[in-house]
């Protein structure tokens, strides 16, 4: 920066630009739209314009919606910046001159005053994007309850319940101070959060200080912004892991956390009452589903392993049946082979007889293609609970069928 | 010296130029069709549940004996291995030879909320790990394990060494106690047990909420910041939407596996302090006995260096190997360098035993 000017050159100079930029935002503006925006207004208010051609849903609306928000911010700190830099050329104190600038740009006009000063917290409630609703949207609306329960001086939600609906009352007065707990954690968090704001700017300033010497200095915006991002996670880090944001943060969860249950307990009871199935009863058909299929798999697992590896030698000694080889009965047959017919039985209809006794006893001789089905056929009831070596075969051939999915 | 010169008309211009790239790539985004994803072709093999287990196809037949399961994180979809033609972790170790498969978990729904790590490990991998065996008529393959995927990779390979011969982890914490760990830090405030029972599954976008308020300010605004620079280039756009898709499609995770993961792991790091048991099975890393190679990224903000590192003393194995990947969680799978130096190290390491 040139020292040689006056502050009312810089000031002109500076209305000269503000005009220049708002000139190219209209030229822009009118191109897509055929609006222009005002003149006058803040340099982020440019981009509202955009923001209303991406209101509708589209493919690329999410990414559109984080992108001008964010540019939103930009664009309003590099209006706090181009104006330091234009009107601040020098300064007692050049460094704390620019965090003040930084500070301020992050103030945009009508923003939610607990945001004020507060980037960090501004970020994380960011995070959702404009269009999603969060859980403390619903802690909102209770607000007006809790303001008149803390009027009330808290004591109506330790009154003992009597009476018929005494149950009931309890469960509100559990919610409220669920409530009134979740309030309390968010405003211990939100108070490290602004904490981690204003170490941010303290941080930005050292690491200013250390871009002083030759061949470091800034000579950007987004070079200053960049110095200030890391200035800024540098800062939130520390809170971050610290033990007392641990403890704040378990807190916060934990509250939110008793919020829920108390109300999805009272969605439930109303369902309950309207007769409608309910989450718990859903949760307990699953359970039961998962306990019966692990109790399955496990008394299966080793037992079928067993039975498969009997029948695979079956199939050995059936094949070699079929072309003609003699071969001597198993050593150790299967449970359902001892209770398949005597070994007098001829050997092809033996292996039928064993794998489907009634069926078998119709036939006169079953082909060795026959017996294998009807063997498989055994045991219908543990089939879809085959270990993988059962079924992958099966499997493999039905996937090889179907081809690619990706 | 004043660290700042800053020329007002110069910060003008960029001012200007950044309105400019704003309204033109305004322009291009809207006229973008919906990314895909995943370059290579891939058949199914098997599938249990939500789970699907794929097999990838390359361009010449596979000349690895042995061939390599990918266990990925139940946080996050898999398609990250296999992102674009440029950048994929499964083409380039296909070109050179290894033979693939990966776990696809799929999205739990409601009524997987009772799945549980002994579901995952004892019940789903193994299986995954026995129909790959079988398919290629070996005794034991080789496993890949990223991240979360990896820890439960260390749990199988300890309880199964005999079906495991080379493991690989990747971004894999370990030691979940390390000081620079922020996520393990939050969740040992929190009540698990509370949590789980009233959320039932956990939502993929809390779990989201809670990824980006890691790094507040770098993921939420100056990674769009950073946008505008690319905004007039359809491609890079693309693969930045491809990133943006793979980030935010994430899966909810099944309560009860999500409960012992968060108590077993990030609370009291049974990993290292030992005890830990999956199903009916210890866990012991000192069973880890099969070569194991351990690949980390130095810049990783969800596992630090420091949490991957003490693999080293607690693996069983007389044979390890550790690889520092230069760059963080994500551009270990994507960037340009990875794309060189990943691929290439998995398979030499693979060649050599």
């Amino acid at each position: 920066m040139s020292d040689k000017k006056s502050p009312q050159d810089w000031m002109n100079d500076w209305q000269a630009l503000q005009k220049q930029y708002w000139s190219a935002w209209s030229d822009a503006a009118k191109q897509s739209t055929g609006q222009a925006p005002p003149s006058n207004t803040p340099w982020h208010e440019g981009l509202e314009q955009w923001s209303r051609m991406f209101a509708n849903p589209g493919s690329q609306s999410e990414t559109a919606e984080r992108l001008l928000g964010s540019a939103k911010n930009y664009v309003a700190l590099m209006q706090s910046m181009v104006a330091a830099a234009t009107g601040k050329p020098g300064g007692a104190d050049p460094m704390q001159a620019w965090s003040e600038a930084f500070r301020n740009g992050f103030n945009m006009p009508g923003m939610d005053a607990s945001l004020l000063n507060n980037p960090m917290a501004a970020m994380l409630q960011g995070i959702r994007g404009e269009s999603a609703h969060g859980f403390d949207q619903l802690a909102q609306s209770f607000a007006p309850f809790l303001a008149q329960a803390k009027q009330e001086g808290m004591s109506w939600l330790q009154a003992p319940a009597f009476g018929y609906a005494r149950e009931h009352q309890e469960h509100y007065q559990k919610m409220m101070a669920a409530f009134v707990e979740y309030q309390e954690a968010m405003k211990q968090y939100n108070a490290l959060i602004l904490k981690s704001s204003a170490r941010s700017f303290e941080i930005f300033e050292n690491k200013l200080a250390e871009r002083a010497e030759p061949g470091r200095q800034i000579d950007s915006l987004r070079g200053l912004y960049d110095v200030w991002v890391d200035a800024a996670e540098e800062a939130y880090g520390e809170i971050a892991l610290s033990d007392e944001f641990r403890k704040v943060y378990g807190s916060v969860v934990n509250a939110q956390m008793r919020v829920r249950a108390q109300i999805q307990a009272e969605v439930e009871r109303i369902g309950v009452d309207l007769g409608m199935p309910t989450r718990t009863e859903l949760n307990s058909v699953h359970k039961r589903l998962h306990d019966m299929r692990r109790a399955s798999l496990a008394s299966n697992n080793a037992e079928l392993q067993k039975e498969i590896d009997q029948l695979r030698k079956e199939v050995r000694m059936l094949r070699d049946a079929v072309d003609g080889k003699k071969h001597a009965p198993p050593s150790t047959p299967s449970t359902r082979i001892e209770k398949a017919k005597p070994d007098t039985t001829p050997k092809r209809k033996h292996a039928a007889a064993v794998a489907k006794p009634r069926a078998a006893s119709k036939q006169a001789t079953p082909s060795f293609g026959e017996a294998l089905g009807a063997m498989r056929a055994v045991a219908p009831a543990t089939a879809s609970n085959k270990p993988a070596t059962a079924v992958t075969g099966a499997h493999a051939k039905r996937a090889a069928g179907k081809g690619s999915k990706a | 010296m004043n660290p700042i010169r800053i020329d007002p008309q110069k910060a003008l211009d960029e001012a200007m130029k950044f309105n400019q790239k704003l309204t033109a790539g305004m322009k291009t985004l809207r006229s973008l069709d919906e990314v895909d994803y995943g370059a290579t072709a891939k058949e199914e093999v098997y599938r249990e549940d939500k789970l699907v287990l794929y097999h990838f196809k390359g361009a010449g037949k596979p000349s690895a004996k042995t061939p390599l399961l990918i266990s990925y994180a139940l946080v996050n979809r898999p398609y990250m291995v296999d992102l674009q033609d440029d950048r994929s972790l499964v083409k380039n170790l296909l070109a050179l030879g290894e033979d693939i498969y990966l776990i696809d978990w799929g999205y739990p729904d409601p009524s997987d909320r009772y799945l549980t790590l002994d579901d995952y490990i004892n019940g789903y991998i193994r299986r995954c790990v026995d129909v790959v065996a079988k398919r290629h008529n070996v005794e034991k393959i080789n496993l890949l394990g990223i991240c979360q995927g990896g820890a439960f990779s260390l749990c199988f390979a300890s309880i199964y060494p005999e079906k495991i011969r080379n493991l690989i982890t990747m971004v894999t914490p370990v030691d979940f106690h390390t000081p620079d760990n922020m996520l393990s830090h939050w969740t040992r405030g929190m009540d698990v047990d509370l949590f789980v029972d009233t959320l039932g599954n956990v939502p993929a976008d809390l779990m989201n909420w809670c990824y980006l308020t890691l790094k507040p300010v770098r993921l939420n605004q100056q990674k769009y910041i950073g946008l505008v620079d690319i905004l007039d280039d359809k491609a890079e756009l693309e693969n930045f939407l491809r990133m943006e898709k793979w980030i935010f499609d994430s899966p909810d995770q099944a309560g009860e596996a999500f409960r012992q993961f968060i108590k077993d792991f990030y609370q009291a790091n049974k990993l290292v302090t030992g005890g830990l048991k999956i199903g009916d099975k210890d866990v012991s890393l000192n069973n880890v006995s099969m070569p194991v190679l351990n690949i980390f990224a130095e810049q990783d903000h969800l596992v630090p260096p420091s949490a991957s590192r003490p693999l080293k003393n607690l693996a069983g194995t007389k044979d390890y190997t550790e690889l520092a990947f230069k760059g963080g969680h994500i551009g270990i799978y994507v960037s340009g360098r990875a794309q060189r130096e990943v691929p290439t190290a998995i398979h030499d390491w693979l060649a050599q035993r």
